[in-house]
């Protein structure tokens, strides 16, 4: 049987959420495994029993990758959820409100920009106090400009439609205009520029956590297990960082499919671009 | 067919992997070892540290070397007195000392003929320097019982102190005495001493080497050169893997690494780690909380205390490489062995039932509406402390009390340990830290001792005593009695405000040939103490 595309980037799509639902359930029932400690299991190579192996406190290290990777997928969802709300918010405001408001907040975009991504991360995190406040916060914080500016630019594009200025020309209100003509407009746009943003909140969140600036030792998010994966590596455990690790990156490689699947679907012409 | 091939192999692979891995359980870890890298010259010396052990502030006494958290003999200066192996005093630049009848005197006589390797001299005004100097900058180390040193003449010094203070000849053992002419505020960066070791060279964050003091007032140091590298436990093991170590640090997790030409040493230590269990009901003072209404009541401290099988727990996290710890001072000459206790789950549970502490739902006890439950706090990042807290978790879980670990960080963590219990290291060569740990402190806090809630007035009182004694002997005795007396005190039949878990064995990979000289037992702090006697190691 042959697919045309359309199917075949639905069935991408569909095996993308699939997954990551299967995921984030999994860590979900997981928790009490991923955190269960038993000292006469410790150190155990992956087995049919254990199939990434145990760590050093003899935690089941397939519960806690799972674990940690739906802990991983909630905050990467919620922050870029906040993320790509603030970005539609600032970036509807500014093509919208009048040159101040637009320069403001134009500036705002080029000076958390300009600011290199992990550092500002870090810094919020740790003046929140670190925890999943400060992860959540902290890449809610800095992952809003790109799409801030493409909505922007869209949105300055809209403005200069026949039907924006026909309803301006009838006195529809500018939150009237924004709501009904604007956001579903920019709608497509929102969502895959949102679910394009998970893989790199989730990242940056793994990448904080690892480096100590993130969620607390105890918690089995990635970032955690991998950096307790490192000390072990050169006592020859290594699949205390392969699995974690090769996991995490499939999860974000499927994101990534489902986001671009999502962006074919919604603009058949960007496939073209 | 080229995606295909690869598919194979990579399948192949995995399968393998799974299979091996079933087979062996913990597997067979022989790494493939080396001994390519260069045998050290005969009289040098290659010791790799923890990167926590090199000293931020410089080679200075007033700012920790020596006599900071972890104290050790500071190599580069002289001290007045020293720690004998079996904890006793013995003397170095000192000859003679004396304290008079109130206690608030010390003279001390000074060795003659020492000097600084800059060749100035070494006397008695240095000696008051030194301490006046620490008492004034030193923010690490304790000196207010110290009004001021005076010289009195060219060799005799004497210290004038604000109370009777009978182990002061312990602060003597790790104060470095530096030249009053030669020090400025960079002092730390280029140490001048009168010790056995010259610093040659720091590059800050990597190493530092230390060459012997050739007009050394003492027999002359046979390692003539010591290099130290500053590295984590892993890159230390990597270090001697390549052969670039003599001694490298090591932790239990790595102790069942098999290297061709290094051993293992492991050396007895004071070490320990223990969690506090604030003794008082929950009260409010400046937003913080003093107390917890579990372990405020003592039968439970009882029960955790015996219901906790260390040797268990030195088996599961150190690897064996422990020893069961009943206080903070196993082994030291002021230690009471009336604390020692065997583990006993069913007396545990008697206890606790006795006390009201009934089972009631999801099998954890309870109490007038309290769980027996408590979070155990370990400082984040240090895997030791988490194992600790995790198997205190689960032996604790087996008494019917629920215990919740949490990592934190040492900005929150003594505010916390007001009101939960929080896995602490100890352990040091002086009986102070008893003082400071089980000592009330009237102006801090809420009136209780400094880490955790605790006071009680036999216990101070004999501390007290302890310190205005005329002798250390004497005091010896009365520290004991602070820990038990027969009929109070801090161990399982008093107060039990601690539980102390294990003290940790200090692990170094050796290479073959080298000669360590005999330890002391180790103080808290996995650094300097190994090189303490450096002077007098050897190679085959």
């Amino acid at each position: 049987m042959r697919l045309n595309r359309r199917q075949r980037v639905l069935i991408g799509l569909g095996v993308s959420l699939l997954f990551l639902a299967a995921v984030c359930a999994a860590g979900i029932l997981s928790g009490e495994a991923a955190m269960a400690t038993d000292f006469s299991r410790k150190n155990t190579a992956p087995c049919v029993k254990y199939l990434f192996g145990t760590d050093w406190l003899g935690r089941d290290m397939l519960a806690r990758t799972l674990k940690g990777l739906s802990l991983s997928i909630l905050i990467g969802l919620l922050a870029a959820a906040v993320s790509a709300v603030l970005a539609l918010v600032l970036g509807i405001v500014s093509a919208t409100m009048g040159k101040a408001v637009d320069a403001a907040v134009t500036f705002c975009i080029d000076l958390v920009m300009g600011v290199p991504h992990i550092l500002l991360l870090l810094l919020i995190s740790v003046a929140l106090g670190k925890g999943l406040r400060g992860v959540i916060v902290g890449v809610a914080l800095t992952h809003w400009p790109s799409l801030a500016r493409l909505i922007r630019a869209e949105v300055i594009q809209l403005k200069e439609s026949p039907y924006i200025q026909i309803a301006e020309k009838l006195g529809k209100s500018k939150w009237y205009i924004a709501r009904k003509h604007l956001l579903p407009h920019l709608l497509p746009q929102f969502v895959v520029g949102l679910v394009l943003l998970f893989p790199h909140a989730i990242l940056h969140e793994s990448s904080i956590t690892f480096l100590g600036f993130g969620l607390s030792t105890e918690q089995p998010a990635i970032g955690i297990v991998l950096s307790e994966a490192m000390k072990y590596l050169v006592t020859g455990e290594w699949w205390l960082a392969l699995f974690p690790g090769l996991l995490l990156v499939i999860v974000v490689i499927l994101f990534y499919v489902a986001g671009e699947s999502l962006q074919k679907l919604m603009n058949p012409g960007s496939v073209h671009e | 067919m080229w995606k295909k091939f690869t598919g194979m192999v990579c399948a192949a692979v995995l399968a393998a992997g799974l299979l091996a891995g079933c087979s062996g359980g913990t597997g067979d870890k022989n790494q493939d070892t080396q001994t390519t890298g260069e045998m050290a010259a005969k009289d040098e010396v290659v010791v790799t540290m923890p990167i926590s052990s090199e000293p931020e502030a410089g080679f200075d006494p007033a700012f920790g070397w020596g006599a900071g958290e972890h104290v050790h003999e500071p190599l580069i200066q002289s001290t007045l007195t020293v720690t004998t192996k079996d904890l006793q005093i013995g003397k170095d630049l000192a000859t003679d000392y004396s304290v008079s009848e109130d206690g608030m005197i010390w003279t001390v006589s000074i060795r003659d003929g020492v000097k600084f390797t800059d060749g100035e001299a070494l006397t008695a005004s240095d000696v008051a320097f030194t301490y006046n100097n620490c008492k004034e900058k030193s923010t690490v180390n304790d000196f207010t019982m110290l009004d001021e040193a005076v010289a009195l003449n060219e060799n005799t010094v004497e210290f004038r102190m604000t109370k009777p203070f009978s182990i002061w000849p312990y602060t003597m053992a790790i104060v470095g005495i530096v030249p009053e002419h030669a020090y400025d505020e960079n002092y730390g960066q280029n140490p001048i001493g009168s010790g056995r070791y010259i610093m040659k060279q720091w590059d800050k964050g990597q190493q530092v080497i230390f060459e012997a003091n050739p007009d050394y007032y003492g027999d002359a140091p046979k390692m003539r050169k010591v290099t130290v590298l500053f590295m984590e436990e892993d890159a230390a093991l990597a270090a001697a893997l390549a052969g670039q170590a003599d001694v490298a640090h090591t932790a239990a997790s790595y102790a069942d690494q098999t290297m061709d030409g290094y051993g293992l040493l492991a050396v007895q230590t004071v070490d320990n780690r223990g969690f506090n269990l604030p003794c008082i009901m929950p009260e409010e003072k400046d937003g913080i909380t003093y107390g917890n209404a579990f372990t405020a009541d003592v039968n439970v401290r009882r029960a955790i205390n015996i219901g906790i099988d260390r040797q268990e727990m030195i088996d599961h996290v150190l690897n064996g490489y422990g020893t069961a710890a009943y206080s903070v001072c196993d082994k030291m000459p002021w230690y009471n062995e009336a604390g020692e206790v065997a583990y006993d789950q069913e007396e545990a549970k008697r206890i606790l039932d006795d006390a009201g502490w009934l089972e009631g739902s999801g099998g954890i006890r309870e109490k007038d509406g309290v769980k027996a439950e408590f979070t155990l706090m370990f400082s984040s990042g240090d895997s030791v402390r988490q194992a600790l807290a995790e198997d205190t978790a689960n032996q604790l879980k087996e008494l019917g009390i629920r215990v919740t670990t949490e990592g934190v960080g040492w900005d929150v963590a003594y505010d916390r340990a007001q009101s939960d219990p929080l896995v602490w290291g100890w352990g040091a060569h002086t009986p102070m830290e008893v003082y400071n740990i089980y000592h009330s402190l009237a102006n801090s806090g809420i009136g209780q001792a400094e880490y955790s809630p605790y006071a009680n007035e036999t216990v101070d009182q004999y501390m007290d005593e302890a310190l205005e004694t005329a002798t250390l002997e004497e005091s010896y005795e009365l520290w004991q009695k602070a820990q038990w007396d027969g009929t109070t005190g801090i161990t399982q039949e008093g107060d039990i405000p601690w539980i102390w878990l294990c003290n940790i064995d200090h692990l170094y990979f050796v290479r073959n040939g080298l000669q360590v000289a005999e330890q002391k037992i180790h103080p808290h702090g996995h650094g300097w103490s190994i090189v303490n006697n450096v002077d007098q190691w050897s190679w085959e």
